[in-house]
């Protein structure tokens, strides 16, 4: 309740009191407590990675191959293999699923507006974000690799159609939200529909596009269920995405890190450490870029 | 287009294969001779070292129980033959029989023959069987102060179907007087994931014990609710390890390198065998060999044998698509039933016995294109 | 009065010849890539859904409406899914209920909260979450954390042992890798693209409505329910529905640190299983009708998803046309 000024006997309105207050106060430390909690498993987490791989990092490791059999110690061969791998199938993933998710948004909202195919395609592509990886490796195992053989390209089109509906759903909002003032304006001046959504609304939007295309990237970057059935597995480096089994950093973690050997415990805590440091300097670079280039900045 | 072709001639085990098998197999009989000259080159038949140099990338895939050794040789092979490129990706020999019939690989490893379930997949076509290795699977517990565990296969079904649940039980102080055993609970530590070695581990209770053991022998078995589950090998061994009281099977060569203690388990002869690449070995001679190179080499009734054994096999087809493909294969699998033996002991697993390894040889020759 | 006439924006301004009506060229390209990406998306689906399904026919034809029994025993050739089925649902409410409440106030924290510069180094810290990749959460779920945290579950549930509500939840057994400990990792795993997702939406309320609020008197707490709820509340649905995705279908964390053990409890202490971890452990080995019944475990997956969404967009709809006073 508003309390009454003593002057005038009007509510006082100034500042709340009492359990408004208090109530503001406590949601405040609980938003505040909402990120510390979440820094604690990050904590633990980094904290563990840095602790069991930092040892094994070094230029040989990160450059080196072939990728030793698990028996032997860690300062044998080195794990250029997965990240070479790592970056040529991601890349390729994200090559494919990125434009045409966006693309997919763009239908979505611009053109597609309430008509049933857009209903039904953005509400399929929301249940597909609930398709476990691991049958997304499967279907591609299915209808690319019982053709073609085991190669990078179909572990990226497995990440790809994991990568896909987030970055559909992530660019939908935030279309949805580039006020319609600016696209009215831009007609206004005579500009066709294509000019408006590419020069005026993708470009308003881009800062929470890039956002939501980066956590597809990274999700993409670190899954290994959709690739164990897509790439095989080598111990050299595979330049060519396109043909020839490849392996992968997370692939490679999980087959390392859980072993009884020191030297395999060693690389897969060290491949992890190298896939959480790429990833990251990959996002800060983007976040980075985006930054200069967004019109609107929140 | 150009990558398409390049992709069927470098990496092997495409769906042509498939269909060039097919063909082949109308095409006349094969002879177990060495192919005509021409542009491939004639690998050496047998275990004598390969003459001329091979190129080319075999795909394999299968059993976990095969990784180790297979990354150690195809790591040694590449001084043999520079040129050739051998991937073997792991993922279970059920997926390897699939990957070898739907012909995404040149080989499979398998710890199980094909089950009968599943040879409508490989259309009628020929597949050659070769033993690699052996390994014995390891009962490992967890109870301090007690080394020297004995265990006989009705015990340990008592004990795994959950019959059995504490550790001075009647049954278990029979079997090791003088050794003074707790009331601790037993906490059972069996795989999450499916395994050869659970389908080999089962199958020794049901072959042994078989009025004791009700649970079937697959490579998922259903447990006892209070069982705890780990993955993998390494998964398992971790339960052991941080629970007093616990005992779960775990193959040899992770046993070893976790530094586990493992029980002795009383073979068919009657003697308490601990597990060991020897008593391994030896478990190959005591058991009946079908001609097609498939047998079991669990409850053996050699003397010294161990009786928790088990084998891997290399699966490919009889009939290879190409020249090139059939020589690649025999090099590399002779090098694995070969001079790769004698990595196998640092490893953890038991080489084959002389005269399964000579069978395994000779068998060599039937693969043809 | 003169009728308006509609004019479609997107046709070139100032002509009224039917010809120079057509829009140019690359106009109608880019609007046929649009709807062609649209397509491509519903294709896809529509071939996993197909390919999965033709794949998982053995398992329906041969068990019929058992799959919902609670008899997974591939030794005996018998596949009974409600255990899955059960473990999938409470794992994702757990991820769901400790994660929605931490993402958005994340989000509300970044975007109401804390001045633009301090912002950037939390946003770090969110992407920092995002990129440690699955496969090492579940490690060091199943490594570092379950031994850890083992003994607090066995404190909680000696501690609640017998009373009414909290004992039938948090009683023993209790192991370290269990519904919960999923549950928890899970709900870490699906934070970053939620909370991010939400920062974007709420980020967007027009500072009018904000302005508005304050002017009234009311506290920061009293603007967010007031103004910027009703106007993100729809984003950040979607969000949630991105994360709930993820946390129905994460396949290599789950498999390491749930249990494996097939189950139906109430105690979330307890180990159990869900269908993408019961997938992963087992499809290596598994041949025949334990395939098909492992694909069609995707097949139910899907369902389930179609299900919730259609729940929750009809729960939106319907919150939506309350507010309009529909």
């Amino acid at each position: 309740m508003a309390v009454v000024s003593a002057e005038t006997g009007r509510p006082d309105l100034r500042e709340a009191k009492g359990w408004r207050r208090t109530k503001n106060r406590v949601m405040t430390a609980l938003m505040v407590a909402s990120f510390v909690i979440v820094l604690i498993p990050l904590g633990f987490v980094l904290f563990t990675v840095i602790a069991k791989g930092a040892s094994v990092i070094s230029w040989q490791f990160l450059t080196g191959e072939p990728i030793p059999p698990i028996v032997l110690p860690a300062d044998v061969g080195g794990m250029w293999p997965a990240v070479l791998g790592t970056i040529e199938i991601t890349a390729l993933a994200t090559l494919m699923a990125v434009p045409l998710g966006i693309l997919g948004a763009v239908y979505l909202n611009e053109y597609g507006g309430r008509n049933w195919l857009a209903a039904l395609i953005g509400f399929m592509s929301d249940v597909m974000t609930g398709v476990p990886s691991i049958v997304m490796g499967l279907f591609i195992f299915s209808i690319w690799v019982l053709h073609f053989g085991f190669s990078g390209l179909a572990g990226a089109f497995a990440l790809a159609c994991l990568m896909l509906p987030i970055v559909i759903r992530s660019s939908y909002e935030m279309l949805r939200l580039v006020p319609n003032s600016l696209r009215e304006g831009s007609y206004a001046l005579g500009a066709t529909k294509s000019r408006v959504t590419a020069t005026v609304v993708l470009p308003a939007a881009i800062g929470g596009i890039v956002s939501g295309a980066l956590l597809a990237v990274a999700r993409a970057a670190g899954e290994t269920a959709p690739l164990l059935f897509t790439i095989l597995t080598v111990t050299t480096a595979n330049p060519n995405v396109f043909s020839g089994a490849n392996t992968s950093l997370p692939s490679q973690i999980f087959a390392n890190a859980n072993q009884p050997y020191p030297g395999a415990q060693d690389r897969g805590w060290g491949a992890a450490l190298t896939l959480i440091v790429i990833c990251f300097i990959l996002m800060i670079v983007a976040r980075f870029v985006t930054a200069r280039f967004a019109r609107y900045q929140h | 287009m150009h990558l398409r072709r390049r992709q069927r001639f470098m990496a092997a085990g495409v769906a042509a294969a498939a269909t060039a098998l097919s063909l082949a197999a109308c095409s006349s009989s094969s002879t177990t001779s060495a192919p005509s000259g021409g542009s491939t080159s004639s690998p050496a038949a047998g275990s004598s070292s390969s003459a001329a140099a091979l190129s080319g990338t075999l795909n394999g895939s299968g059993s976990t129980f095969q990784t180790v050794y297979q990354q150690t040789a195809i790591s040694s092979f590449k001084s043999v033959q520079p040129n050739m490129t051998v991937n073997y990706g792991s993922g279970g020999s059920g997926k390897g029989r699939t990957d070898l019939a739907s012909g995404v690989v040149n080989f499979a490893g398998s710890d199980s023959p094909i089950p009968s379930a599943e040879t409508a997949n490989f259309k009628g076509k020929t597949v050659l069987y070769f033993p690699v290795f052996l390994g014995p699977i390891t009962v490992s517990y967890n109870l301090s102060g007690v080394t020297g565990l004995k265990l006989d296969a009705t015990t340990l079904a008592e004990i795994f179907s959950g019959k059995i649940t504490t550790w001075n039980n009647a049954a278990i102080a029979a079997l090791n007087s003088g050794v003074k055993l707790p009331s601790t609970p037993i906490t059972l530590a069996v795989r999450s994931d499916s395994s050869g070695t659970t389908q080999n581990f089962s199958l020794y209770l049901e072959t042994a014990a078989k009025a004791d053991w009700a649970l079937g022998s697959s490579s998922t078995i259903k447990w006892p609710s209070t069982a705890r589950a780990g993955n993998g090998n390494p998964g398992v061994a971790q339960i052991i390890k941080s629970t007093p009281g616990a005992i779960g099977y775990v193959d040899y060569s992770d046993a070893k390198a976790s530094g586990l203690t493992y029980a002795s388990i009383k073979n068919s002869s009657g003697a308490f065998v601990a597990p060991s690449t020897t008593a391994a070995s030896a478990a190959g001679n005591g058991i009946t060999i079908a001609p097609d190179l498939t047998f079991h080499a669990v409850d053996s009734s050699e003397p010294t044998a161990y009786p928790i054994t088990y084998q891997s096999w290399v699966l490919v087809y009889e009939m290879q698509p190409n020249a090139n493909d059939a020589a690649m294969l025999k090099a590399y699998i002779g090098y694995l039933i070969g001079s790769g033996q004698s990595l196998l002991t640092s490893l953890g697993y038991a080489p084959l016995p002389s005269s399964l390894q000579q069978k395994a040889q000779a068998q060599l020759s039937m693969i043809t294109s | 009065m003169s009728t308006v006439t509609q004019v479609d924006p997107a046709a070139p301004a100032g002509s009224t010849h039917p010809l120079e009506q057509r829009r140019p060229l690359g106009d109608r390209v880019f609007a046929i890539v649009a709807l062609g990406s649209g397509l491509l998306v519903l294709v896809i689906l529509v071939l996993i859904a197909v390919t999965t399904s033709q794949q998982a026919a053995p398992w329906f034809s041969s068990e019929g409406w058992k799959i919902f029994t609670n008899n997974w025993n591939p030794a005996a050739n018998q596949f009974g899914a409600l255990a899955f089925i059960y473990g999938t649902a409470v794992t994702a409410i757990i991820a769901i209920v400790i994660a929605v409440p931490l993402s958005v106030g994340i989000a509300l924290l970044l975007t109401e909260v804390v001045p633009y510069r301090w912002s950037r180094p939390i946003v770090y810290v969110v992407d920092l979450l995002a990129v440690v990749p699955s496969v090492v959460w579940g490690l060091w779920g199943i490594l570092v954390f379950a031994p850890w945290v083992q003994h607090i579950y066995a404190s909680i549930a000696s501690a609640v042992t017998g009373v009414p509500v909290l004992g039938f939840f948090f009683g023993t057994p209790t192991s370290g890798a269990s519904f919960f400990t999923a549950g928890l990792i899970l709900a870490v795993m699906i934070s970053p693209i939620v909370t991010s997702l939400s920062r974007e939406v709420i980020a967007t309320v027009p500072a009018i409505d904000k302005e508005g609020a304050y002017a009234l008197g009311a506290t920061r707490w009293e603007m967010i329910t007031g103004a910027v709820w009703p106007h993100s509340q729809g984003g950040v649905v979607g969000a949630v529905l991105l994360g709930l995705g993820r946390a129905m279908g994460e396949t290599i964390a789950a498999a390491l640190v749930i249990g494996s053990s097939a189950t139906i409890t109430s105690r979330l202490f307890a180990p159990g299983y869900n269908m993408p971890a019961v997938i992963a452990n087992q499809f290596g080995e598994a041949s025949g009708t334990f395939r098909a019944a492992l694909m069609g475990l995707g097949v139910l997956l899907f369902v389930f998803t179609i299900i919730i969404n259609v729940l929750a967009r009809g729960i939106v709809e319907r919150n939506a046309r309350k507010k309009r006073g529909g």
